[in-house]
């Protein structure tokens, strides 16, 4: 059923429109002013000055993977391929290989030879980070990968991957274990007891 | 068949069958490390144990609580045995399921990685190591010791082939009494007692018999490793394919191991086949695999002013076609490396379509192995070829040798040569004269043959083809294609087809059944049947 609806009245002020424009600008300018005169930490923009600025991500932020070291400098990463297979995009690549018997790492038997992640097909879920049984691949980086105008530049080999630092500028990890051949590896062997 | 009861499901056996091997052969599994059975029974890693209910059971005193009393009370228990040891006798109850047995299987897995060092991402077994299996089945559990394990030597190389993990090792022994009773060289032993126990081998030796892999393949867990395939791929990664190994004549059963995505074969592992080679395979056999991807021909070669020309395979068909119409003369070199199909279809086309009277064999002699050929009484059969007696039976009768053709074209017996696969005894310098005449080959790998030849076209190996060999026993034995052919490449019977098709002779095959099914009866009944 139709029925009528009463029209609000204004006022001479309201007609005029002239009061409301100047509240309106008088929030203008007032934020004008705080986020241009004034100390930094009064500003309420919810803008910032990016590239020159940039906003920390949280913790939990998954970004381009690093390979994390060993005391020695050489890659955590004991090739077992568990990062591969659990990786939905299919974008880590691996080839294993085993330290020669006069090399000093030989204890650690295995290492990845090559290790390519095509950043491009990477969905970032993370799974990789979760699979790995040695916290040898890590998104803790706090940086996603750089934008660049080469699909070449987004295939990263082993050598740039073991390049990035983690948030806090180191290339370990933060879960240490000991290792075959490390000094401080406890328990018995022939050598040292029995 | 006498039968006896597991888990209450009726089970025949055999007299003399012990109730694992009754089991297995019904294809139950009761969880076990050390039986295997084609080896002794050495009942040392006690995960078989079974419940034993009827017959007199083995009773223990022990202490249990009694909820009423509030006390420990004397009474007995059914003392558990060892599946691989026991015979089964008619009637015989046995319980592989049930509180006590799975109590003792969970505590045999926790015992057995009390010192494990669970380096599964660096061991090469992951994936397919019955420590990884029967833990989830039966332990799920974490270990509660938590002291650092007994550590003991790494890496340790056993021989030109084997690699041993004294950490990773269970003691089942399975690798020494293969050598033993299988190889009849008792090269491996063990040493120390308890938790440093490790496996040696003999003072001033090294495993370096003729069946040191299958060391590597009988061992349950990533104590031995090959040196081959250590940290090659991941054994999730591979799919397997029946296959008839290339060796020799024994024609041992195997799965062929590929990776799927790079279409690469990684291993070759023994296919259980109680007629030919039970559970083993001798080295070379299982190193046959190279052969698939190692001196490929994967394009056409013409010779031309004696240069050897690579082309594409269409014009290497093209050029074969040329030097078959003009033949008045054909020799036909049939392939003991080649199937049957690729043989028959060799033998319409060179003998009922182009006149090819002259028949040869061509097909390897141990010496002109690399490294030699010697057979033995266990699986290496003297002759290294692995279907001389299908490629015979195809041709229908007794094939002269490449000898004979070098002969024959020296003596200007022959105008044309049509050959299939790369293996000759003779080397190139003793088939020289086989250059003097147009020669078409068809080969997947270089060889002799191929090195003699005006025109090579490239054809598919074994595991790119599905096909039929005959052992030295006389049985017909199928395999299945593995991997694909790398592009263009078809197996050697359709590519005879095509060639075929150029000089105007068809040959209506389309399909590998229909080819089996025009084969001589012989050997087309047999290869039926297996």
């Amino acid at each position: 059923m139709a029925y009528a609806i009463k029209k609000p009245g204004r006022t001479v002020a309201d007609q005029s429109y002239v009061v409301e424009a100047v509240k309106g600008l008088g929030v203008t300018f007032k934020r004008f002013f705080q986020n241009t005169i004034g100390p930094a930490e009064n500003r309420k923009t919810a803008t910032i000055r990016y590239p020159e600025e940039s906003r920390d991500y949280p913790e939990r932020f998954r970004g381009v993977h690093r390979l994390t070291h060993r005391a020695d400098g050489s890659p955590r990463c004991v090739a077992c391929l568990c990062c591969s297979t659990a990786c939905p995009a299919q974008c880590i690549y691996i080839e294993p290989a085993e330290y020669e018997a006069d090399d000093p790492r030989h204890g650690y038997e295995r290492y990845p030879r090559v290790f390519v992640i095509d950043e491009l097909r990477c969905i970032f879920c993370g799974f990789c980070v979760e699979a790995c049984p040695c916290d040898a691949i890590r998104m803790d980086t706090g940086t996603h990968v750089p934008a660049s105008w080469k699909r070449e530049h987004f295939i990263f080999d082993k050598e740039t991957l073991m390049s990035i630092p983690g948030k806090d500028g180191t290339y370990v990890t933060a879960n240490p274990r000991h290792e075959p051949g490390d000094p401080t590896h406890p328990g018995l062997d022939r050598e040292k007891a029995h | 068949m006498p039968t006896f009861k597991l888990d209450g499901q009726e089970i025949p056996f055999e007299p003399g069958d012990t109730i694992i091997r009754a089991a297995w052969k019904k294809g139950v599994e009761i969880p076990h490390y050390c039986w295997h059975p084609g080896l002794s029974i050495a009942a040392n890693c006690r995960m078989c144990l079974v419940e034993i209910k009827s017959a007199r059971p083995m009773a223990l005193p022990i202490l249990a609580w009694d909820e009423k009393k509030k006390d420990y009370v004397e009474t007995t228990k059914n003392k558990l045995q060892p599946a691989c040891q026991i015979e089964v006798t008619e009637g015989m109850e046995v319980a592989s399921k049930g509180a006590a047995v799975e109590k003792a299987q969970g505590a045999v897995q926790e015992f057995l990685l009390l010192n494990h060092p669970v380096d599964c991402p660096i061991c090469d077994q992951a994936g397919e190591c019955k420590l990884q299996d029967y833990w989830l089945a039966h332990q799920k559990k974490l270990k509660r010791k938590d002291t650092e394990p007994v550590h003991k030597p790494k890496a340790v190389r056993f021989g030109p082939t084997i690699v041993y993990d004294a950490e990773r090792c269970i003691m089942c022994t399975r690798c020494i009494r293969f050598c033993d009773e299988v190889v009849g060289d008792h090269v491996l032993d063990m040493r120390e007692r308890g938790n440093k126990n490790e496996i040696t081998v003999s003072p001033g030796r090294e495993l370096d018999h003729a069946y040191t892999l299958m060391t590597e393949h009988v061992c349950p867990v990533g104590a031995l490793t090959s040196k081959d395939f250590r940290f090659k791929a991941r054994v999730w990664f591979l799919r397997s394919a029946p296959g008839v190994c290339n060796g020799c004549a024994t024609g041992c059963n195997t799965w062929v191991d590929y990776d799927p995505r790079y279409q690469r074969v990684y291993r070759l592992r023994p296919r259980d086949n109680e007629q030919v080679n039970k559970f083993w395979m001798c080295d070379a056999g299982m190193m046959t695999y190279k052969r698939f991807h190692e001196d490929r021909i994967l394009t056409g070669r013409v010779r031309q002013e004696g240069r050897v020309v690579e082309v594409p395979r269409d014009v290497a068909i093209e050029a074969s076609a040329k030097v078959l119409e003009k033949s008045q003369r054909l020799a036909v070199v049939f392939s003991a490396q080649h199937t049957n199909e690729d043989n028959f279809v060799l033998g319409k086309l060179g003998r009922e379509h182009l006149g090819g009277t002259a028949l040869y064999l061509a097909a390897l002699s141990p010496e002109s192995v690399p490294g030699g050929w010697k057979g033995d009484a266990i699986l290496r059969h003297p002759d290294p070829n692995p279907n001389r007696a299908g490629a015979t039976a195809v041709a229908g009768g007794e094939l002269r040798s490449t000898a004979d053709l070098a002969a024959d074209v020296a003596a200007g017996r022959v105008d044309a040569i049509l050959s299939l696969g790369w293996a000759a005894g003779e080397s190139v310098e003793q088939l020289a004269s086989l250059a003097n005449v147009p020669h078409v080959n068809l080969s997947s790998n270089i060889g002799p043959l191929t090195q003699v030849a005006t025109v090579v076209v490239p054809v598919a190996t074994t595991a790119e083809a599905s096909g039929t060999f005959v052992n030295a026993k006389g049985m017909a034995q199928q395999f299945q294609r593995a991997v694909n052919a790398p592009l263009g490449i078809k197996s050697a019977w359709e590519t005879l087809i095509e060639i075929g098709k150029r000089v105007g002779r068809e040959i209506a095959f389309a399909k590998l059944p229909e080819v089996r099914a025009a084969m001589p009866a012989t050997t087309a009944a047999v290869a039926a049947a297996s």
